[in-house]
């Protein structure tokens, strides 16, 4: 009974330190409904961890590649989630019309992106802090710039 | 007061230790921008109130931002000027006959159409353009009347106000570039202020700085 209890408290504490790590780096989370019959809805939440681990465990070829195509842009990429991370909150654009309207934002540390109009909803939410670790990880795998 | 020669030399030596330790720190808080302050950029259409766009970016953040972008024309957050002339107007040297010159009013110019002003006054550069049009609507119908013409004028005034600081930290880069990091420094360093303010018939536009992170 006592070895029961003993192992059902290591799988909690276990559990609990698995689920704050995974969950340290926030969510990452896409929302998109087209308002029509028939419309595609897609809608996922994704542990932001998962990204920073999928990049460590990505063939170091693959990564090569895709630093390689970004390469014009990882200096810029690299300024702006350094510089999203110092700004939590604030709105930096908003336009809209009577066809829709357009918002991106920091809420949080996390990164907002919204488009919405009448036939479409677009909700992209990302933590800065894992905008800064993918551009971390390109540039590592692109030596030089 | 009785301090030995070695304990005077050490607390000398610690003395200049900080001193030169804070220093670099110093420099760089000179030279850098305000981490507070925004620019703003408000656009709103007069017709249909739900029309507008409003735009918010932290100077620290384009001063870091902008040399990063490799454009054509931007480059190392400095603007390329084809050979320093746009339309046969040499910019650069305008701008800097401007800046070492004496407060005043340098161009008046008032006709029918439009009025125009360019002054520098206490360190500040004012560009004030108003342009008068007919609105289409009442030139239509009373295209043959002069007298109901003037009534129906459509007026758009353009307002623009520079630190001089800016002009010349735009300058700084030397000829056929323009500064324009030097120049949000400058800015930001002159703290909160309205730069440009157009309003006409349809629409308004704004452009201003503060510490504020919304554009209210």
């Amino acid at each position: 009974m006592i070895f029961l209890v003993k192992a059902a408290l290591g799988l909690g504490a276990t559990m609990a330190v698995a689920g704050a790590y995974v969950f340290h780096e926030g969510v990452i989370r896409v929302d998109f409904d087209e308002n029509r019959r028939g419309g595609s809805h897609v809608h996922f939440w994704v542990p932001a961890t998962a990204v920073s681990a999928s990049l460590r465990l990505a063939p170091r070829h693959c990564l090569e590649d895709a630093a390689m195509k970004a390469r014009p842009f990882l200096p810029l990429l690299r300024e702006i989630s350094k510089e999203l991370e110092k700004y939590p909150n604030g709105e930096f654009v908003e336009a809209q019309d009577l066809s829709g309207r357009v918002r991106v934002a920091m809420v949080n540390g996390k990164l907002e992106i919204d488009a919405l109009r009448d036939d479409q909803v677009v909700h992209v939410r990302v933590p800065a802090e894992t905008i800064r670790n993918v551009a971390d990880r390109l540039e590592d795998a692109a030596p030089g710039i | 007061m009785n301090q030995s020669p070695r304990g005077l030399w050490g607390f000398v030596s610690a003395t200049a230790l900080v001193a030169c330790s804070l220093l670099p720190t110093l420099a760089v808080a000179q030279s850098s921008s305000n981490p507070d302050q925004w620019i703003h950029i408000r656009v709103e259409s007069r017709e249909d109130k739900s029309e507008t766009v409003r735009v918010n970016v932290p100077v620290d953040m384009a001063v870091k931002v902008l040399p990063a972008i490799k454009n054509k024309n931007l480059c190392d957050g400095k603007v390329h000027i084809d050979s320093g002339h746009i339309d046969d107007v040499d910019l650069h040297t305008m701008l800097d006959a401007v800046r070492t010159a004496k407060d005043g009013e340098y161009v008046t110019v008032e006709s029918k159409d439009d009025n125009v002003r360019v002054a520098k006054s206490s360190g500040y550069l004012y560009i004030h353009v108003t342009e008068k049009k007919p609105s289409e609507k009442t030139a239509k119908a009373t295209s043959d009347k002069d007298s109901a013409k003037n009534a129906a004028l459509k007026k758009s005034k353009v307002e623009v106000k520079i630190p001089m600081k800016v002009v010349d930290a735009l300058l700084s880069a030397g000829k056929d570039q323009l500064d324009v990091v030097a120049a949000l420094r400058a800015l930001s360093a002159n703290g909160d202020m309205e730069l440009v303010s157009v309003k006409d018939d349809d629409s308004t536009v704004r452009v201003w700085i503060d510490s504020k992170n919304v554009a209210n």
